[in-house]
């Protein structure tokens, strides 16, 4: 299968100095890799590189082999303008316009592109609504549904369940899910176990270096998790809990 | 006898165009919240068309350089840490009116300029006035009609727009720039520091009408192009200054608007809790 993602030996920071360092990982079109760990570990920052918005200080990192263009990028929905006159459909939209360009009208594909985005995610019949009067969760679909509508071969999604109901959540696994299925890669960043046991292939766990990757069963395990953490873990039955110092 | 001739002619002239490219620039302003950065990039337009104006040089100049060198400015403030964009904003924004109040007092017999500079004087404005302020409005119109959807994705969700590959700063660099001609061009009409109200108040009520930005943005021309005519006509008939006539009618208009939008809430509230 071809390669989404290939990260190795990577540092990464800002003016030269790093933030993420360690990082080496491959994936592989169709698998979903989730990117574990604490506030401020460095789960966006990888991501950002992905979109290549950080600089990689050192090591090699290769995104869709050169064509970075069809990675698509899902925000978090609180970093959004509420207040913003603008409707869902238009929204999703956005999505398109890498393919339209940023000046030409939108075409009949464009159009039934964004549809069958609102659809997927389970909101065609919001498409008129103003995006700031949707929950949390509709809002985060939306965004899901605007990179859906780019067809992206790797898509990144950042903090995708913070502040989501259970519908959304559930809406938004489902999606991801198929999405792989049709062979895109994904990466999603979390802070949540059970999420990223439940959607993902792949875990890395980060805190301002990679501490481990691989399969949820290897990864996300008592050992694992207090090195990535530091020692405020603890495993109940074989479910992993996290003591806040 | 020509047309442009009579005085009210070009005045009238003047506020259509001015007004609708007051509503034009506003809409962005308003949605990008830049409205009190605005109010800087007014006030430090003051002192770079009293030193154009003492030079002798063309006073947009002396405004778009003043202007610049602001934004250049709240940008390397807002950068130092302990330092918010509003408290760098609100500095320069007085640093740059004393400084322009200090040009003024250097020249003897400047206080009638120093108010034409202020607050307009749109009777006196000349046919150059007014052609500059219509090619400037063509020259916006069409800077914001092939940058709709960048400027838009960068206002609504600037991390998606830098992820989607929009170069930030340079929009930026082509709003602000774009925001600055307008401030100045609209000096001859309403001065430097009346010419916030033009701005943001047609485009901050016609927000308050609608969700949709075609319809917003019409609505802002038009009340933008409204505020100047009766502000001139009500200059006229009761022998206010114009330049404050037009600005306390767009703050009018504002003021109107946001009583009939919360008159309405209520009246949709008190249907929704007493069943009919």
């Amino acid at each position: 299968m071809t390669l989404a993602l290939r990260y190795a030996g990577v540092s990464l920071g800002y003016q030269g100095r790093a933030v993420l360092t360690d990082v080496n990982l491959e994936l592989r079109a169709g698998q979903r890799l989730a990117l574990v760990g604490p506030n401020g570990a460095g789960k966006s920052t990888l991501i950002k590189s992905m979109l290549g918005l950080v600089p990689v200080l050192r090591g090699e990192a290769e995104v869709l082999g050169g064509e970075r263009g069809r990675a698509g990028y899902v925000p978090q929905t609180d970093t959004l303008d509420a207040d913003f006159p603008i409707s869902v459909r238009r929204v999703v939209m956005m999505g398109r316009y890498r393919r339209i360009g940023w000046w030409r009208p939108a075409r009949t594909e464009d159009r039934r592109a964004v549809a069958e985005a609102l659809d997927r995610v389970g909101l065609a019949d919001r498409a008129s609504h103003r995006f700031g009067t949707l929950s949390g969760g509709q809002r985060q679909r939306v965004l899901l549904a605007r990179a859906i509508a780019a067809e992206p071969r790797l898509l990144l999604l950042d903090e995708p369940f913070n502040g989501v109901d259970v519908v959304s959540q559930e809406a938004i696994v489902r999606v991801l899910r198929e999405l792989s299925a049709d062979g895109a890669a994904l990466v999603v960043s979390t802070h949540d176990f059970a999420v990223a046991r439940e959607l993902a292939d792949l875990v890395c766990l980060l805190n301002g270096r990679q501490w481990a990757v691989g399969p949820p069963a290897e990864t996300l395990t008592a050992g694992p998790l207090r090195r990535t953490y530091g020692g405020s873990v603890v495993d109940l039955d074989n479910d992993m809990v996290l003591i806040e110092p | 006898m020509n047309w442009w001739d009579d005085a009210l002619h070009r005045a009238t002239a003047e506020v259509v165009l001015a007004g609708a490219l007051a509503g034009l620039i506003g809409v962005q302003v308003v949605l990008r919240r830049l409205s009190f950065f605005t109010m800087a990039l007014t006030h430090a337009t003051f002192p770079g068309v009293v030193a154009a104006s003492i030079i002798g040089v063309n006073i947009m100049l002396g405004g778009v350089v003043a202007g610049a060198v602001v934004a250049l400015g709240v940008a390397a403030l807002t950068r130092r840490r302990g330092q918010d964009a509003a408290a760098a904003t609100g500095v320069l924004l007085s640093a740059g009116f004393a400084l322009g109040a200090a040009l003024v007092a250097t020249q003897s017999g400047f206080s009638r300029a120093l108010s034409s500079f202020l607050v307009g004087s749109i009777l006196t404005v000349g046919v150059p006035d007014v052609v500059t302020t219509a090619v400037v409005l063509v020259v916006v119109a069409l800077v914001l009609l092939a940058g709709a959807r960048p400027l838009v994705q960068i206002a609504f969700d600037r991390g998606g727009a830098e992820a989607a590959g929009l170069r930030l700063g340079a929009w930026d660099v082509v709003l602000l720039l774009t925001i600055e001609v307008v401030v100045v061009t609209l000096v001859p009409a309403v001065g430097t520091i009346l010419a916030l109200s033009l701005i943001v108040a047609p485009a901050a009520a016609a927000r308050l009408w609608s969700d949709r930005l075609p319809l917003i943005t019409a609505l802002a021309v038009v009340f933008g192009v409204g505020s100047g005519l009766a502000g001139l006509w009500m200059s006229g008939q009761w022998n206010v200054a114009a330049g404050a006539a037009i600005s306390l009618t767009a703050t009018g208009v504002l003021l109107v608007s946001w009583l009939c939008t919360r008159l309405r809430t209520l009246l949709a509230t008190t249907r929704s809790v007493v069943p009919a």
